[in-house]
């Protein structure tokens, strides 16, 4: 086993490796540099003179060719230097960073957490009751949910709970008197402003899951050795939740395998709209300006957890499914 | 002698699939929602002559001509009526030129690109703009900001919306499928190549491709996005595929299939893949309609088919900017696009019914 | 044979990684050399130069008692304060009469401010950098405005003048090569330091020193040959030309010298190292207001510094009004929107869809009131003349008389703009006297036009061609526009225009960095764009001068190129607006652009706030600007 995590780890460094080369090549061979918006404002009297741009282009590396700078990056990477943003005015791209993950992670975490604490008794419970009255509205609505979309609700949420009825505030993760407040009052602040930006983003994948874990009982409790539980007695609660919900749990170990990757990508749309300062907002914006030291550092942070969140799926097979070895 | 022989007629099998749409045809939801699918086809087909400001056939100057096809391929909108100069305006124009012309029209004089404006049908005011125009005996469903009919969009929209799922799902569904069985099945070296090459394209956010592509090529159809989000987004499917191969090929019938010497092809593919459908058609099924979600997010991030484009998503996300006057904006696409959900999933659980061969055995 | 292949990746990858290190950049270890841009200069003494200079005196004034003077001439209030708060702005006389009563500046003594508010303004965008010299973004301009104003500032007739506030007086040479100005002996920086001559040389120094990168601006102040001070209050600046411009030359920021020259030798870029990182969060400044707090992406938080109205016990300057100002950062526009009527914010840009339908109810008069002004904001095609298509003029104008203008103007912006009359606004002085008439759809006028320029369906396939090199090339070309809903509206617009009449156009809305890049490198067919206003019509030599910086469609016009060289040697006014309006005219004729529009500003305020005034550039970056806005002390 310690040989085959080895081997991963090091495979995942070579895939590392190629996936940052391919994205930058493609980053800096779009049109557009860090220096064509920034002093370029409709006022056409604040505009940078041509020597002035190719000075600050030297400064930035961006007169070399691209090849030659991605290895300049691997370098500065292997002293673990992520370099500064172009587009921050020189701040480091690992504080910019930095700032963001905490506020991502309460967002996406807790969203995660809470879809497969609600789905898995959700999807288990539809398929002990499938086909029923209950269970066919309960799908119908959850398909309606998933039918709307977040930037929609988002809004329709704004405009009742924060504006109308001023139950929650509008945006941001936490109030303007943060700093002043207990180490209780704190947390309640961010409770209240995570509210309504995590049930957007939870709602949508209630109906996806819930189906999913449904459709993989569904094969599941057909199988003969179901039928003998059911007839050696097991009553019918333990029959789904011991002998038929693991074996439906491959499926679902690949499935958290996909979405750990999902945790930093964001919520793109759900942090604008809500002025969430999390990651994908950020990663949004620097592709925007083409700022690429942060384009590079948030594609590295996020390469390197979809890996681990497949080697941790691939490893949990193990665990789940006592005929998959890794010897 | 002949009393000798069996009179029991061989009656030869009629396949997997045939048998599968048998089961398919007893569940009654199942069916709807492949009605209603239907329904949407023949919209999309008949859309200029449900909607639209061209006649579907008319007689002008002596020749018959079918001015509505041009909602399809512009060519197909014969340039008499441009040398004639009518401007795209049809009714009074062909009276004008010639008073012995008629004409078939649509059945609602409503156009999905443009708004209508005063006059051009029987003295009919224009279409009302902004916040005002609520749906009414004119606009069946209301109009955008901008004074364009949302029936006639939504109608247009059809065609978008049937096939913006196939494409993207299309595409990712069959490299999705056809990688993961391979990794899944064949193992080794071939697996860990494979995986390596689902976790490189897991990693490249469609984000930056979607922009890359917007950035490079010239005329940036849906069909483009699309296919990258299939490019992209093929990597869920490949992997659940992999574990699905990994388990089942463990089982008897394989070894069964292998020992009578079948190729490696024809039990992947003929064999294992029919038990492994159940995880994957959820996400295949969810995927398609999904589609539709995702080309309302890029309109809404600014990035989508070249305007104007009468799809369901961009009317949903150009109604936020008057979400709270502007209702008709959101509850019609919305509606249509749970509609298309709810019945995409019901094929899909149609599907997963009919091809489970225990079911069968249930005496289903 | 596993094994050895794993550890012969390994080793691969750690020899990668060492090549990698060691190809590193490295800092640039090069001396800093102040000014080293400049071209050496030995000025003469301050007694020589008196002697041989006539000098003419130029304007030095508050700008804050200038507009009290300016409402005062205005006569009495359209109506009372009160009634100004019930009223909806409906129609343009209820505009003019909510800025009538609400928008008066508060008295010269202060009587009735509330000097212990605290305004929330929305931006869009997060601050930059806080040093002046570093300002490129929207947000870094106007809080600079407030924390780092300069000496020069001008009002909303765009006239220059030198603060009062921190200039006692300002000469200008006859022959306009020098500018001498006396600060006053009262301004401190925000350490308590005086700002002295010596910081405004300094500044310039900085500015140009090659190994400084300030983004936005060295233009003008390279203009400048030389800055001196002769003494802690006397600077004088030397110009390289005659320009009418040197008036706007002279207006840059200011940094302080005791702080900047010990800090900038490591670190010219100024934001790398240690103490100027601290520098961004608690900089050194000279404005009524000090950087008191921020907070990345959420706030940024301005208050009120005792040591610019108040010196050594006496008060020297008028108190600025509130005591905290705070930006409060919301990217997404709806929700900024909804920040507004739940009164957290105070002060927002709206869109024109914003004014028009969500700005009606209760829900928003609840709390707040809005008002609108005119802005010399423009927005146009242009067309690139280096196409098949556009390089003929008559193409160009049938483009001018196919758009349906009145559409767009009444459908698409709800009658809240005017139409675009050429590159400057109707009500600028630089506008000619008798003006061209407006172009108004005409699609049989375009057709013929076309026709003229050989632009005819001659292969019957329902579009226009035109045999070019031997082969038929097709009228098909693509519009690139910004990704806003506007921008796309009207884009779509031109194409159902172009579609009547034969000619195919594809919408493009691109991302803003492509746009801009696009247009820069000339890869483009048509394109929509706009531009704000300079302070000066001289700047919009960037813009239709022959291969000048901002000619995006390739223009070129020898007689525009003399006019603007005239223009800016000439210094009597009236003959200035001459020249300015021939170029006007010229344009018009040439039609480089098709213009569309003019866009207005739009502001919603909180109800409680007063004294607002829209100048053409909008009501906050000139003066007084932002300085004028002022809360009544409750009445009891």
């Amino acid at each position: 086993m310690l040989n085959y995590l080895v081997r991963r780890l090091l495979i995942a460094f070579v895939t590392l490796l190629l996936v940052t080369f391919v994205i930058f090549g493609l980053v800096r061979n779009m049109p557009g540099t860090p220096l064509t918006t920034d002093p370029a404002m409709m006022d056409p009297s604040k505009q940078i003179s041509p020597e002035d741009l190719r000075r600050l282009e030297k400064l930035y590396g961006l007169d070399k060719p691209w090849y030659e700078s991605y290895f300049i990056w691997i370098g500065n990477l292997a002293r673990f230097d992520l370099g500064r943003s172009i587009a921050q005015n020189n701040r480091p791209v690992i504080g910019l960073i930095g700032e963001r993950v905490g506020a991502t992670l309460t967002l996406s975490a807790t969203s995660l957490v809470l879809t497969y604490l609600l789905s898995i008794p959700l999807g288990l419970w539809t398929t002990v009751h499938s086909g029923s009255v209950r269970e066919r509205t309960l799908s119908t609505v959850l398909y309606m949910l998933y039918s709307l979309p977040s930037f929609v609700a988002a809004l329709f949420l704004q405009i009742l709970l924060a504006v109308k009825l001023g139950w929650l505030p509008l945006l941001g993760m936490v109030s303007d008197d943060y700093a002043s407040l207990s180490g209780l009052g704190k947390a309640w602040d961010i409770f209240c402003h995570a509210l309504m930006p995590v049930a957007c983003f939870t709602y949508g994948s209630l109906a996806y899951y819930t189906r999913f874990i449904h459709s993989n009982m569904q094969e599941v409790i057909r199988q003969d050795y179901i039928r003998t539980a059911r007839a050696k007695g097991v009553p019918p609660r333990r029959v789904i939740a011991h002998h038929a919900f693991r074996n439906a749990l491959i499926p679902l170990v690949t499935l958290i395998g996909l979405t750990l990757p999902a945790l930093l990508s964001g919520a793109v749309i759900l942090e604008r709209i809500f002025t969430w300062p999390g990651m994908g907002s950020l990663f949004f914006e620097s592709i925007s300006q083409r700022d690429y030291p942060v384009i590079m550092g948030l594609t590295l942070v996020f390469s390197i957890l979809t890996l681990l969140g497949q080697l941790l799926a691939d490893l949990l097979y193990a665990v789940v499914d006592p005929r998959v070895s890794y010897s | 002698m002949d009393t000798d022989r069996t009179t029991i007629k061989d009656s030869p099998s009629r396949g997997f699939w045939a048998e599968a749409w048998l089961r398919f045809r007893q569940r009654k939801m199942a069916m709807m929602a492949l009605y209603y699918i239907g329904f949407l086809c023949l919209i999309a087909l008949l859309s200029p002559a449900i909607a639209g400001t061209k006649p579907i056939v008319c007689r002008y100057k002596g020749t018959l001509y079918f001015p509505a096809m041009g909602y399809f391929n512009r060519r197909w909108e014969k340039p008499v009526f441009q040398r004639d100069r009518f401007y795209r305006i049809y009714p009074t124009n062909l009276q004008k030129n010639d008073p012995n012309s008629w004409a078939v029209w649509p059945l609602v004089y409503q156009d999905p690109y443009r708004r209508v404006r005063d006059g051009e049908w029987d003295d009919r005011p224009g279409n009302p703009t902004g916040t005002d125009g609520q749906p009414s005996r004119r606009n069946l469903l209301g109009t955008n900001q901008q004074g364009f009919d949302v029936f006639a969009q939504m109608v247009h929209g059809t065609r978008i919306a049937l096939t913006v799922g196939f494409v993207s799902m299309g595409i990712a569904a069959t490299i999705g499928v056809f990688v993961g069985s391979l990794a899944g099945y064949l193992g080794g070296w071939t697996d860990v190549l494979l995986s390596r090459l689902i976790e490189l394209v897991m990693c490249i956010p469609a984000l930056v491709l979607i922009l890359a592509l917007i950035a490079i090529i010239d005329e940036v159809t849906t069909w483009h996005l699309m296919a990258i989000i299939g490019c992209t987004s093929w990597t869920g499917i490949a992997r659940l595929t992999r574990a699905e191969f990994m388990k089942l090929k463990q089982l008897e019938f394989v070894a069964a299939a292998q020992a009578m010497g079948a190729s490696h092809w024809r039990i992947m593919f003929r064999h294992i893949l029919r038990n492994a459908l159940a995880p994957i058609l959820v996400p295949i099924s969810f995927g398609i309609a999904a589609a539709i979600l995702i080309e309302s997010g890029l309109s809404f991030l600014g990035f989508g088919a070249p305007p104007p484009n009468p799809s369901w998503g961009t009317l949903l996300s150009s109604g936020r900017a008057t979400i709270e006057q502007t209702w008709w904006l959101i509850v019609f696409p919305g509606a249509a696009i749970f509609l298309t959900v709810l019945a995409y999933n019901l094929i899909g659980e149609g599907l997963q019914e009919a091809t489970d061969p225990r079911l069968r055995q249930a005496g289903q | 044979m596993t094994s050895c292949c794993w550890r012969l990746m390994f080793v691969s990858i750690v020899l990668a990684f060492l090549s990698g290190c060691s190809s590193s950049v490295d800092e640039e270890q090069v001396d800093f050399m102040l000014g080293d841009m400049l071209e050496p200069f030995s000025p003469h003494s301050l007694d020589e130069l008196d002697a041989k200079t006539t000098w003419i005196d130029q304007p030095v004034v508050d700008t804050l008692d200038r507009l009290r003077s300016y409402q005062v001439d205005q006569g009495p209030m359209p109506v009372s304060v009160t009634e100004a708060l019930t009223i909806k702005n409906d129609s343009p006389e209820n505009n003019t009469k909510i800025i009538g009563a609400l928008g008066r500046v508060a008295p010269s003594d202060g009587q009735g401010v509330n000097y212990d508010d605290a305004v929330v303004v929305h931006t869009a965008g997060d601050l930059k950098s806080s040093n002046p010299i570093m300002a490129s973004s929207v947000t870094d301009f106007e809080v600079g405005d407030l924390i780092s104003p300069g000496l020069f500032t001008f009002d909303w007739e765009m006239q220059p003048l030198a603060n009062a506030e921190m200039v006692v007086s300002w000469r200008t040479s006859d022959d306009r090569m020098v500018d001498k100005v006396v600060l006053r002996n009262d301004w401190t920086w925000s350490d308590g330091t005086p700002v002295t001559a010596q910081d405004v040389e300094f500044s310039f120094k900085v500015i140009m020193s090659s190994q400084v990168k300030p983004p936005a601006v060295r233009q003008g102040t390279d203009k400048i040959r030389w800055v001196k001070a002769y003494d802690d209050r006397t600077v004088v600046f030397f110009h390289k030309q005659a320009l009418a411009t040197n008036v706007w030359n002279v207006n840059y920021p200011i940094i302080p010298k005791h702080i900047y020259q010990e800090t900038i030798d490591r670190d010219p870029s100024m934001t790398r190292s240690d103490e100027h990182s601290r520098l961004e969060d608690d900089p050194i400044t000279s404005g009524p207001y000090v950087l008191a707090k921020r907070v990345r992406n959420q706030e940024i938080v301005l208050r009120r510094r005792e040591g610019y109205y108040m010196h050594k016990g006496n008060q020297v300057r008028s108190k600025p009004f509130f005591s905290t100002v705070r930006y409060k950062i919301i990217p997404d526009t709806n929700t900024a929107l909804l920040s507004l009527k739940a009164g957290e914010t105070d002060v927002q840009i709206l869109t024109a869809e914003q004014w028009q339908s969500q700005t009606e109810g209760d829900d928003f008069y609840e709390r707040n009131t809005k008002i609108t002004g005119l802005e010399w904001t423009s927005f146009h095609f242009c067309w690139n003349l280096k196409t098949p298509f556009f390089s003929d003029i008559r193409v160009r104008r049938a483009m001018s008389h196919v758009f349906d203008y009145d559409e767009m103007l009444n459908k698409i912006f709800y009658g809240l703009y005017t139409q675009g009359r050429g590159t400057f606004h109707p009500t600028s002085w630089m506008y000619p006297k008798e003006a061209p008439p407006a172009y108004r759809q005409d699609l049989d006028r375009a057709e013929t036009l076309l026709e003229e320029a050989g632009w005819v369906d001659h292969d019957g396939d329902g579009l226009l061609d035109k045999e070019i090199d031997g082969r038929s090339v097709p009228f098909r070309f693509t519009v690139l526009t910004n990704n806003t809903p506007n921008g796309v509206k009207v884009c779509t617009l031109l194409k159902e225009c172009l579609d009547k009449i034969g000619i195919e156009c594809m919408v493009k809305p691109t991302e803003f960095t492509v746009l801009t890049q696009n247009m820069r490198d000339h890869k483009f067919q048509a394109a929509m764009g706009g531009w704000g206003t300079g302070t000066d019509p001289s700047t919009s030599l960037n813009i239709w001068g022959t291969d000048e910086g901002r000619n995006y469609g390739h223009y070129s016009n020898p007689r525009v190129d003399e006019l603007f060289e005239a223009g800016v040697i000439e210094f009597d006014p009236s003959r200035r607006a001459e020249i300015y309006a021939a170029i006007h005219k010229i344009l018009w004729e040439d039609q480089p652009y098709t213009w569309l529009f003019y866009r207005n500003s739009f502001y919603g305020f909180n109800k409680r706030l007063r004294g607002y005034k829209f100048s053409p550039r909008g009501p906050f970056t000139y003066g007084p600007g932002f300085r004028s806005l002022w809360t009544p002390a409750a009445q009891p």
